[in-house]
């Protein structure tokens, strides 16, 4: 799971919030009942807010919020959410044409930045454009030789999913 | 280790009172009240040495008493020199040939390994990094490590009697080198890569002249080639380091340009070029409208190989917005590709991609005109913007045999410890293949056979500048992407340099391959006024100069 200390203030987890926002309810009856499935901008901000592993549970919680926690636009946020500069606006077709940013993430993103905090003295970290170059051109790599020689084929990706050794 | 560096510490603040020299603040007290003098920064080597010490008087007490009598040393007191000394009188009582040269250096790779795991047994006992270390490489014990080092040296006596031509000699070599290898770990280290050069000296000596090995002859070995390519693409960074540092140049190069061409010397399967689409696909601006020209060798069977990567490409190409166009010119070998094949366009910038295949050019006998000089001089006369040359960092083309055989024993070793931190298989046992079949070639093969013929950066600097060529930087994103490449990659080992402009991968400091880029110099005009008086065009600028 990706600690939260590293993003800049603390993320309420979703059921918590569910919580807090039923114990509310629960308290003040005469008002109306406050369901967050019917703020859905509200949810969206909440949810954009979570990391990778979180994201997962979420979806699994009702049919609405697998919806919209699988919607690219959440993993967009993610992935660059630590960006230093915000990423040119061609940048969206290109992610979406080679598997889209929920791939970009799981694939590419999640295990590069793992992999890059690891061996980085500095805590908070913020993400340079070279890093982000670099990892879609990694990404890049491996769609192509999925493309070009099957899924079966080795992928330039895989040394990011095997664990440091030393 | 830390009561000694407490004690050092008292020693030192005493020392600052006391009108003694700087120099008895380092020596270790504790073992100066035994009587012996040791600096304790040397406490570690000689714990090791005595080790090893231990070890061979253990394995060998034959030897002792020899040692006892026989041998006089100096300076008890002075125990790291005395230990050092003790240890050369057992190597030099090994059975080993008289005739032999002095190449401490050559061990350091493999058994690099062995000293490592020491020092860390040494310091932190309780250390996890110690046990996954252990899994990593095995501890050898010291009869291995001493039959490790004899291999080395009857390899390198086999070399030099298949230098001066005494291939019975060199037989009766190899037996025995068979059966050091049944005494040495042959799943890691020495052991795996003097079987390999053991292998290929066999084929030397063994196998009548004339015949090829590793040089990819037959069509069929192109396919496997591809395949084991790809495997050490993956199984190690060096390729992907080539890729990246040279895409990185291109990319810069082709700053401000709305058409570029890129001429590849060795398509494989293209794996360089994805990147190259998707970050001239980024460049603010819009993206150029991109050409490329795949060289590569035949395919059999009706197979075009090289079709089916251009296909692959566009549609990449096609899918981030970015206008391609591929060309496949089929080629065995470098110098029959001829500059029209390439159908260079006027306005376009050029970019010309070696990666490691101007070292086979250089394999025939010299005549006048060699094909190197022909390839490059056509490359010169193309003007490209850019050329990027990535090669390996070896001497492999020295003319005498010994030579070549020590350098590529040494490089190899270094290549195949890198190797080890890959867990990856299939990838790694196929890259080793790879190598093994690079090995062959520099070893076994000569004549126009050979065609690993790996030189230096520094050779290459002389004939590119010879040859009208004038190096450019590479910038320092290219030093930054190829750090945080390595940085993904697991083992810790790799090290990047820049050096006048050119980079080096390497493994603990012995650079391994070397990427450089290069622009043609302005070439001279054809037409000058000395020579032909009347109107005449210069080709670099638009508008015909009329001179009359």
């Amino acid at each position: 799971m990706l600690t939260m200390r590293h993003q800049p203030r603390p993320s309420p987890r979703p059921h918590e919030a569910m919580q807090r926002k039923k114990a509310e309810a629960d308290h003040r009856e005469k008002k109306p009942k406050f369901c967050i499935n019917d703020h859905i901008d509200i949810l969206i901000e909440i949810l954009k807010r979570l990391d990778g592993p979180s994201l997962g549970v979420a979806s699994s919680v009702c049919r609405l919020w697998c919806t919209i926690a699988r919607s690219d636009s959440i993993w967009e946020h993610l992935c660059f959410r630590h960006v230093s500069s915000p990423p040119p606006s061609s940048l969206r077709t290109i992610v979406v044409a080679l598997g889209g940013y929920k791939q970009l993430y799981m694939v590419c993103v999640r295990p590069v930045l793992s992999r890059l905090l690891h061996s980085d003295l500095v805590r908070s970290r913020v993400w340079t454009r070279d890093e982000v170059q670099l990892s879609l051109s990694l990404f890049c790599v491996d769609y192509y030789e999925r493309r070009l020689l099957g899924d079966t084929s080795p992928s330039s990706l895989m040394f990011l999913c095997k664990p440091v050794n030393v | 280790m830390s009561l000694y560096s407490s004690c050092t510490s008292a020693a030192s603040s005493a020392g600052s009172s006391v009108s003694s020299t700087t120099k008895t603040s380092e020596i270790d007290c504790l073992l100066a009240g035994a009587g012996y003098r040791v600096r304790s920064s040397d406490l570690r080597h000689v714990a090791q040495r005595l080790e090893r010490l231990d070890a061979a008087m253990v394995n060998s007490p034959a030897e002792v008493s020899q040692l006892a009598s026989d041998v006089v040393h100096y300076n008890p007191s002075d125990i790291a020199s005395w230990v050092d000394s003790l240890l050369s009188e057992f190597n030099q009582t090994a059975s080993l040939p008289s005739d032999l040269p002095e190449l401490p250096e050559l061990v350091v790779g493999p058994v690099l390994n062995q000293t490592v795991l020491a020092e860390d047994a040494w310091t932190d006992h309780d250390a996890p990094q110690h046990q996954q270390l252990n899994n990593q490489f095995p501890v050898m014990t010291a009869m291995e490590e001493d039959s490790g080092i004899r291999l080395v040296h009857v390899l390198l006596t086999c070399a030099e009697s298949v230098q001066r031509g005494d291939l019975a000699f060199a037989g009766s070599l190899i037996e025995d080198m068979q059966s050091l290898l049944a005494r040495v770990n042959t799943s890691c280290g020495i052991g795996k890569v003097a079987g390999y050069f053991i292998d290929a000296l066999s084929l030397r000596i063994f196998t009548p002249q004339g015949v090829g090995f590793g040089g990819g002859v037959g069509l069929d070995a192109a396919y496997e080639n591809e395949v084991l390519y790809h495997h050490f693409y993956e199984a190690c960074p060096y390729l992907k380091f080539a890729h990246f540092t040279a895409n990185q140049a291109i990319l810069e190069a082709f700053d401000g340009h709305d058409c570029v061409h890129v001429v590849d010397f060795n398509l494989m399967h293209g794996l360089q070029w994805p990147a190259l689409i998707q970050a001239l696909a980024l460049r603010p601006g819009g993206p150029p409208a991109l050409r490329l020209t795949g060289i590569g060798p035949p395919s059999p069977d009706g197979r075009d190989s090289l079709r089916e990567v251009g296909l692959r490409l566009s549609e990449l190409a096609r899918s981030v917005n970015v206008l391609f166009s591929f060309r496949g010119v089929a080629a065995s070998r470098l110098e029959d590709v001829k500059p029209w094949m390439l159908q260079v366009r006027p306005k376009e910038a050029v970019a010309v991609n070696s990666i490691m295949q101007l070292h086979r050019l250089l394999g025939s006998e010299p005549s006048r005109n060699s094909p190197m000089e022909m390839v490059l001089g056509w490359i010169r006369n193309l003007n490209p913007k850019i050329m990027t040359v990535i090669e390996q960092e070896a001497n492999h083309n020295q003319p005498g045999f010994l030579d070549r055989f020590t350098e590529a024993l040494y490089y190899y070793s270094t290549m195949f410890d890198s190797l080890e931190a890959c867990t990856l298989q299939p990838e790694k046992a196929l890259a080793e293949i790879y190598i093994q079949r690079e090995i062959c070639n520099v070893v076994c093969c000569e004549g126009s056979a050979r065609v690993e013929r790996h030189e230096p950066l520094a050779k290459w600097r002389v004939r590119l500048g010879q040859a009208g060529f004038r190096p450019l930087h590479l910038g320092s994103n290219a030093f930054k992407q190829a750090s945080m490449l390595l940085t993904l990659f697991s083992a810790e080992g790799y090290c990047v340099e820049e050096k006048e402009g050119c980079l080096t991968l390497g493994w603990h400091s012995r650079p391994l391959i070397a990427a450089s880029a290069w622009e043609a110099l302005a070439l001279p005009d054809a037409n000058s006024p000395a020579t032909a008086p009347g109107i005449f065009v210069n080709p670099h600028s638009n508008p015909p100069v009329n001179s009359l």
